[in-house]
């Protein structure tokens, strides 16, 4: 960061005290160093100023050389006015309050007035701006504007035109964030209305986050609409697990049921966005297949039993044979994955456990390097490569995004397909499918100085482009890959290319991946493919899915049917009723993310902390209970009692996590050490 | 429940055309113009204004979502943004396909005090059409529209890029037949014209 002298600061006086701001900062920022509120509909922090709404408006002054202020004759718009020097501002004056008077009943002009049933009734701008600065009646007595009411421009978000003030933060949002410009006005004057080309689908895959900067109820969610009063809803932080980025988002619920997701700041991981996939994909917490009682196999059925019936059938299976194995998946918080290696290893002295699902297995790096997301954003040089990251990791691509608008980087994308990255990439080398290494290797030849005619006529991007390509690549550019490129061929390859032409990241996909790997699950002698192929013939003696379903995960699913129905004994230990449920012999249900404490490390080693929102179902429990108990069955000792303990165990045990515990982690999370 | 209070169910919604999937219909002449059009701006967003020109003169004086659409593909900016722009003028004919001639009737002051209403009562009668609406067989649109600054003329009707006035009914009757024999469409004619403003002389189609 800068020195602070190099900044060019100016003096502006607020409300008569003085102040000291960089020079050019916008007034509507400025007055809340000294905690003023301007009022502000259209404005919004992380866009560019319009001044659309007029809500923000201020008296505005220049001191004379005799020390008087002389007002300009007309209030200005504090959401587009940069501070300058001498500058005098009024917040509060008998003017400013009149003219906020006329904004708002300009507003409610055409506005329904329909709150008793409008969703954002009691979360509203609209409603406390009036609250707090409008007229207390209208005198608008005229016909109202009407116009189509819930129209659902997708399956997320509803429009109800007539509630719409005109303010432009969502069609800012899809052009100057998500950047896929679905979103415009149509038509002018009062008749203008924000929707998609020919009210057709809005397909943004960020469309969630519109309905957050809504001022108003004009754009809702149609899972959502009319579910809930949102002084109703109990609302708590939580994590989002659907994909690796672990984005903090607020959980809201009532009556022990998720009702929505809003996203919750976290300036080093999501910013304030969420994805549709995160806000709309938390369907499973309330799915009627939740699991409630454990269930063991007596003669072809399932049966419900209690939870020592179902530890003892474990027991019996895992402590008779060392040939077992386990498979994790998606979304285990640390404290589960910890406890699961342990009672493998010293319970059941197996280390065969394996949580990852690519074709080949990531490369360990030992030097822990993982250069946070929030550090692609000052990259000059972004390449992204073999990943859709709109699909793969949306929040990434918001960064790669942003880098790109706010601080003009260079983007470079190389995909076999057409991504979302390419509307605003410098170049897009598209190449044949599975020649990623060879494309790698062309790279570094590039910059090395090297002909790569060959490797262009093998990839089929011309070889002026990987020249230019390689010459925007310097050590502090952000290569970005994930793990889908993982199952590509030669995937090592590439990425070993990719290693010495900047900062690599190669992101995990699924939630907690990468603690996984830190815990060190996944270090057995087989991979997840070769444990279940040694399942079908009849090699393993047990097997322990810990909340993964593997036909979800795994592309083989003859291989994943073979494997279940071959295997002597089959622990399905989940939150909900998954493909490998008809296989068990033994269920053990287990608490989803939201219904246990524990922390999750996202795909740059940040480690969250994720505490219970709901309580538990039936009788789930957390996985690391599970495991505890059996363990303390297995050798008497002293349990662990909460998630806390199992952080701190691991943290003696793990360098990485050392400090890292549930109590000990601040809100917004840390880094790995 | 929400499904129930929602206006058609939230899963047919048509998407938007993929690139692949437009019916590209620029002329030749279409596309050489708007190549030239695009060197003349330094972003290919200020270019959607004479881009929705070529449209409405290649897609017979109405800019349809097809039109919309084409435009947007060829300058490379989002359907939405274009359908913005197009929506917010009025001289692009984006609400319904206008006639082959349109009847622009000025009914601000001066015209106003010199008979426009009459005029535009006389057009009713004779043609059957009122603000907005087209003839049956698809020959004239009436608008009333806004001062068109030649109150010396008053009252003053706009047809394509040409201006009539002082009209009587008389005069009207005349322009009328003698519009009933023009052979193209004053629409697309005016559309021509203001693309052919924006060219420099080079780059005009012999």
């Amino acid at each position: 960061m800068a020195a602070a002298t190099q900044i060019e600061t100016v003096t502006i006086t607020v409300n008569d005290l003085e102040l000291t701001v960089p020079k050019g900062e916008l007034i509507v920022e400025s007055v809340k160093r000294l905690g003023f509120e301007i009022p502000i509909f259209c404005y919004h922090p992380r866009m560019k100023p319009v001044g659309m709404c007029r809500m923000c408006i201020v008296e505005v002054g220049f001191k004379q050389p005799d020390g008087s202020v002389r007002k300009m004759p007309k209030p200005q718009a504090a959401c587009t006015l940069p501070a300058s020097e001498g500058m005098v501002v009024y917040t509060d004056t008998e003017a400013v309050h009149r003219d906020r008077k006329g904004v708002l009943e300009f507003l409610l002009v055409n506005h329904p007035l329909d709150c008793p049933i409008c969703d954002r009734g009691g979360e509203c701008p609209l409603q406390n701006n009036t609250l707090f600065y409008g007229p207390s009646t209208s005198r608008y007595v005229e016909i109202k504007r009407h116009l189509p009411k819930a129209y659902p421009l997708s399956k997320y978000v509803t429009l109800d035109l007539e509630r719409c003030i005109q303010c432009g933060r969502c069609v800012r949002f899809t052009e100057e964030i998500s950047g896929d410009s679905q979103l415009a006005f149509r038509f002018r004057g009062a008749n203008m209305q924000p929707s998609t080309f020919g009210l057709m689908e809005f397909e943004s895959k960020f469309s969630g986050n519109v309905i957050e900067i809504c001022p108003v109820g004009a754009l809702t969610s149609s899972k959502y609409r009319f579910r809930a009063r949102p002084w109703d809803l109990q609302t708590r932080p939580a994590i989002c697990t659907n994909c690796s980025n672990g984005c903090n988002v607020w959980m809201d619920y009532r009556v022990d049921k998720v009702v929505r997701i809003n996203g919750r700041t976290n300036e080093a991981i999501n910013e304030e966005w969420t994805c549709d996939r995160g806000k709309f994909g938390h369907d499973f917490y309330n799915s009627p297949d939740r699991l409630n009682v454990p269930l063991v196999r007596r003669g072809t059925a399932l049966v419900e039993t209690n939870w020592s019936e179902a530890y003892s059938d474990c027991i019996r299976a895992f402590t008779s044979s060392t040939n077992t194995a386990g498979l994790g998946g998606n979304a285990n918080s640390n404290e589960d994955l910890f406890a699961w290696k342990k009672l493998f290893n010293e319970g059941f002295k197996s280390n065969e456990l394996d949580y990852n699902w690519t074709k080949v297995a990531p490369i360990a790096d030992p030097t822990h390097a993982k250069p946070s997301i929030a550090s692609i954003e000052d990259a000059p040089s972004i390449l992204v490569f073999g990943s859709s990251l709109a699909d793969e990791l949306p929040i990434v691509f918001l960064r790669v995004r942003k880098a790109w608008f706010k601080n003009g980087a260079k983007v470079i994308v190389a995909h076999d397909q057409a991504t979302d990255a390419d509307s605003f990439a410098e170049l897009v080398l598209n190449y044949q499918p599975g020649t990623e290494a060879t494309l790698a290797q062309a790279l570094a030849d590039a910059k090395a100085g090297k002909s790569v005619e060959a490797a262009a006529k093998l990839t089929g991007v011309p070889a002026e482009k990987i020249a230019a390509a390689a010459a925007h690549l310097t050590s502090s550019t952000a290569i970005i890959t994930s793990h889908e490129l993982l199952n590509r061929p030669g995937a090592h390859d590439a990425l070993g290319a990719l290693k010495g032409l900047g900062e690599l990241r190669n992101y995990a996909l699924n939630a907690n991946d990468q603690g996984a790997a830190e815990i060190g699950i996944g270090t057995g002698t087989k991979r997840s493919a070769q444990i279940l192929a040694d399942a079908r013939d009849g090699k393993l003696d047990a097997l322990w899915l810990l909340g993964v379903d593997p036909f979800e995960v795994c592309e083989d699913h003859d291989l994943v049917q073979a494997a279940l129905e071959n295997v002597a004994f089959l622990v399905v230990q989940a939150h909900t009723k998954n493909g490998a449920f008809p296989y068990a012999s033994v269920v053990l249900p287990m608490t989803a993310p939201a219904e246990a404490d524990g922390t999750y490390t996202n795909a740059d080693r940040h480690i969250q902390r994720f505490g219970a929102v709901l309580p538990a179902k039936g009788e789930a429990k957390p996985a690391w209970k599970a495991f505890s108990e059996i363990s303390l069955r297995l050798k008497p000792g002293r349990p662990w009692f909460n998630a806390d303990e199992v952080g701190r165990a691991l943290g003696a045990e793990v360098a990485a996590f050392a400090n890292h515990s549930f109590n000990q982690l601040p809100t917004e999370g840390l880094p790995l050490v | 429940m929400s499904e129930l209070v929602q206006l058609g169910a939230p899963h047919d919604r048509p998407r938007p055309p993929r690139a692949d999937e437009l019916n590209l219909r620029f002329s030749e002449q279409g596309i050489h113009e708007l190549e030239a059009l695009k060197t003349h701006y330094p972003d290919l967003k200020s270019c959607i204004l004479p881009g929705l020109w070529i449209a409405q003169r290649e897609y017979g004086g109405f800019l349809d979502g097809a039109a919309i659409a084409e435009v947007a593909h060829r300058l490379n900016r989002s359907y939405a943004e274009v359908e913005g722009v197009a929506t917010f003028y009025t001289m692009y004919n984006t609400a319904h396909k206008p006639g082959k001639h349109k009847l622009e009737l000025c009914t601000c002051l001066s015209c106003h005090l010199c008979g426009s209403y009459r005029l535009r009562d006389y057009i009713k009668s004779k043609l059957g059409i009122s603000h907005g609406e087209t003839t049956e067989d698809g020959l004239f649109t009436m608008e009333e529209v806004e001062c068109l600054d030649a109150c010396d003329r008053a009252p003053l009707m706009q047809v394509g890029d040409q201006y009539y006035g002082p009209l009587d009914e008389a005069k009207l009757d005349a322009l009328i037949d003698q519009l009933r024999n023009t052979e193209g469409s004053t629409v697309v004619k005016m559309a021509d014209e203001i693309v052919q403003v924006h060219l420099r002389d080079v780059e005009r189609h012999k």
